[in-house]
């Protein structure tokens, strides 16, 4: 079986979305977890000579700790992020909260370096500095009592993030009714895991999955439905409108959500969420809370751009430009609700709670 | 005060310093706001130069320039009055046997209903003279005089800088990023943050150019078109009937405002309702661009209840053409009134983001805004 070989080195794929080749083929998860566990997952970082932080004493690389914990194909990355960032705390042999803070920094622009693409990354990396330096405890005069306060909030981030999908599973089953037909784009993890409880509780209703060109993410994504027993039907990007009347309600995951109350996700979803809006379809949006991210793009060239090579399958002559891009911007009039582990939300909450968490 | 109510008007024209005479040919659906003659005003103030002693001079100052139009735009006018206040406050002393927070309050608002008459206050003025008076009240009774004026005098230094000369530079640094090279910015009036940004990026080294939108009567933006060319900046200038043919070159609106209501809608000068209108038409992205210091917590639905009235003879006489002289006698006819409104409301649905010294926010989170920072905004 062959896997497209993932090519660490090629700058014209974000790292972000190496990943998740390297992770998700079009083959099933068990043999990538195979797959994973035997061979050598740590490629070296192109600029690691600079970036990864090193302290005098230990040896303890934040980049490796990110690694470790970014291996693990159901944990999402800016989960591991925190845990890393968290990890970076409790190794720490700093004596004063000034030098703590620095390092956190450091080890933070660190983690942002490494995929200057990745939003959830970033937003995640910034909402765990807020969070976590946000305490009171740190005007105790114990710095050791501070330091251990300081870990007990990074770890409650860390478990937040990591439940958060079970929680939003949990919000949005009531919007899943039976006979219901969902349209889903792009493989989120949150998504399926939704689709997953659904299932699990006996709800009767059916899948429509787009292709997801050129991931593919609907063929792996039709692939984990189809085990459940779910009824599935793959359609081309093109067939969207084509099917929107039979459908009830699209729902999606997001690589970002915006301040706007937008979100940032895989292309294409722009493209059907103008299309449900025009039939009064609603759409959904599953993301967890960590995904808010302190962007405003006014239009879709306001992104930091993210290019993937699209394979047509046939030689492109050189004189013909291909749009690589790998991301669009929903704006928030569009999307009806937001399901996150803070609640079923309304897209203009972001910003508050953007605006509470940054005062 | 509502200026229909014909028992308050009575009650406030007998207190008032400023004698106004009404204007002739009153609109009927402004009634409720104060339509003054405005050619006697002026005079009439000037010669009351030395009679009103209960008025302080430099507070004479500010109305008098307020009333001449030498100060036009919330950011000018809010640090004017202000800065006349603390003047004010340095010369004050209090009397003999009273207390000095209660008496300065007195007099403070007896020296800002002279300025409300000279010209009506803006909304967002209000937030500062509030600002003024909270710190008058939080003054402790143990301190003596000169303290407290020391200390009132640096609070409302600490305001103008923080809120507004800051503000303003935190507002142009988040603002410059939005600008791209190839971008057609589109602004009107004159807003001085708006200029700020353009110039701004226009430093940094950013290639875009300027479509500059004026309208009669005042044609405000003729100044920032002159400091614009002066800087070396590309622009094109059209008035606001040409708008809707101008659109489909711009990339982005910016636009200043006057103050920002809590459901959203922005007030701002006359004119930018409809540039937001034709802009969200084309799709064209608008920006707010305005301090923290001029969210309100009131709700405005039109631009009715609460507007100011300019001068109705700028709209009957075109400046350098005495050939359009078909309204001369516009006073003489009974059936005709003029209407120079000054402000006009934008709803939030126009409004793509706001730019504040706080970040950028959607119009949405205007009363997130004014609950969190409210607190902060008194307590500075």
């Amino acid at each position: 079986m062959e896997t497209e070989a993932p090519s660490m080195e090629n700058p014209k794929i974000s790292a972000y979305y190496q990943t998740r080749l390297a992770h998700f083929g079009v083959v099933s998860t068990e043999w990538l977890a195979q797959a994973q566990s035997a061979t050598n997952p740590n490629p070296p970082l192109p600029s690691s000579s600079t970036n990864s932080h090193t302290d005098k004493d230990t040896n303890f690389s934040v980049i490796d700790e990110f690694n470790r914990w970014r291996n693990h194909p159901d944990l999402a990355e800016a989960v591991a992020a925190i845990r890393a960032l968290a990890a970076v705390i409790s190794a720490s042999k700093a004596s004063t909260m000034m030098q703590l803070e620095i390092e956190l920094k450091n080890a933070s622009d660190t983690l942002k370096a490494w995929d200057t693409t990745s939003i959830s990354l970033t937003a995640a990396s910034d909402l765990f500095m807020r969070y976590v330096t946000r305490t009171s405890a740190l005007e105790f005069e114990d710095f050791n009592s501070a330091k251990a306060r300081l870990i007990e909030r990074a770890d409650k981030f860390g478990e937040i993030s990591y439940k958060a999908r079970k929680i939003i599973g949990m919000l949005s089953q009531d919007f899943i009714f039976d006979g219901c037909t969902i349209l889903v784009h792009g493989f989120s993890r949150v998504v399926f895991e939704v689709l997953k409880l659904a299932a699990h509780n006996k709800k009767r209703f059916r899948v429509f999955c787009t292709e997801g060109r050129p991931d593919r993410t609907g063929l792996r994504l039709s692939n984990d439905l189809a085990k459940l027993d779910v009824p599935v039907k793959l359609v081309i990007d093109s067939a969207v409108a084509y099917t929107m009347d039979e459908v009830d309600m699209v729902l999606v995951g997001a690589d970002g959500v915006v301040e706007s109350g937008g979100i940032i996700n895989m292309m294409g979803t722009y493209q059907i969420a103008l299309v449900a809006k025009s039939m009064n379809k609603p759409v959904y949006v599953a993301a967890e809370s960590y995904k808010f991210a302190r962007h405003y793009p006014l239009d879709q060239k306001d992104l930091a751009p993210a290019l993937r090579p699209v394979d047509f399958g046939v030689p492109i002559p050189s004189k013909v430009e291909v749009e690589c891009s790998a991301r669009d911007y929903t704006p928030p009039q569009y999307l009806t609700l937001l399901f996150t582990d803070l609640g079923v939300l309304t897209p203009s909450v972001v910003s508050d709670e953007l605006i509470q968490l940054y005062l | 005060m509502q200026f229909d109510d014909q028992n308050r008007v009575g009650k406030a024209k007998r207190r008032a310093l400023v004698n106004q005479t009404e204007a002739k040919n009153r609109v009927e659906l402004f009634r409720h706001l104060p339509q003054y003659d405005h050619g006697s005003q002026l005079p009439n103030l000037e010669s009351k130069l030395f009679q009103l002693d209960s008025v302080h001079p430099a507070v004479f100052k500010v109305g008098l320039r307020y009333m001449a139009g030498d100060i036009s735009g919330v950011n000018a006018r809010c640090t004017e009055m202000l800065r006349a206040l603390q003047e004010a406050i340095i010369d004050y002393s209090t009397p003999p046997e009273k207390v000095l927070i209660r008496e300065l309050t007195a007099k403070i608002s007896s020296y800002i209903s002279f300025i409300n008459e000279c010209r009506p206050l803006s909304i967002s003025m209000g937030n500062a003279i509030r600002f003024v008076k909270r710190r008058i009240a939080k003054l402790p009774l143990s301190h003596t005089d000169v303290e407290a004026k020391t200390a009132l005098c640096s609070d409302i230094d600490r305001f103008i800088n923080e809120k507004i000369i800051i503000a303003d530079k935190v507002i142009v640094g988040h603002a410059s990023t939005k600008v791209r090279d190839g971008d057609v910015l589109l602004t009107y009036g004159l807003s001085c943050v708006v200029e700020m940004i353009l110039l701004s990026a226009h430093d940094v080294g950013k290639k875009f150019r300027v479509v500059v939108v004026d309208s009669r009567p005042k044609l405000e933006s003729q100044a920032l078109l002159n400091r614009l060319i002066a800087k070396g900046l590309s622009c094109t200038y059209t008035h606001i009937n040409a708008v809707s043919y101008i659109m489909h070159e711009v990339t982005k609106v910016f636009l200043g405002a006057s103050a920002v209501l809590s459901n959203g809608t922005v007030l701002s000068r006359v004119g930018t309702a409809c540039i937001a209108m034709v802009a969200h038409a084309f799709s064209v992205p608008v920006l707010i661009c305005c301090e923290a210091f001029k969210f309100h917590e009131r709700v405005l639905l039109d631009s009715i209840c609460c507007n100011e009235i300019g001068d109705p003879g700028a709209l009957a006489t075109v400046p350098g053409r005495m050939d359009i002289n078909y309204l001369e006698n516009w006073t003489n006819e009974e059936n005709l009134q003029l209407l120079n409104l000054m402000y006009d409301v934008t709803p939030s649905d126009y409004v793509s983001v706001i730019v504040t010294d706080h970040g950028m926010i959607p119009p949405t989170s205007v009363p997130v805004i004014v609950r969190e920072y409210g607190q902060e905004h008194y307590l500075i």
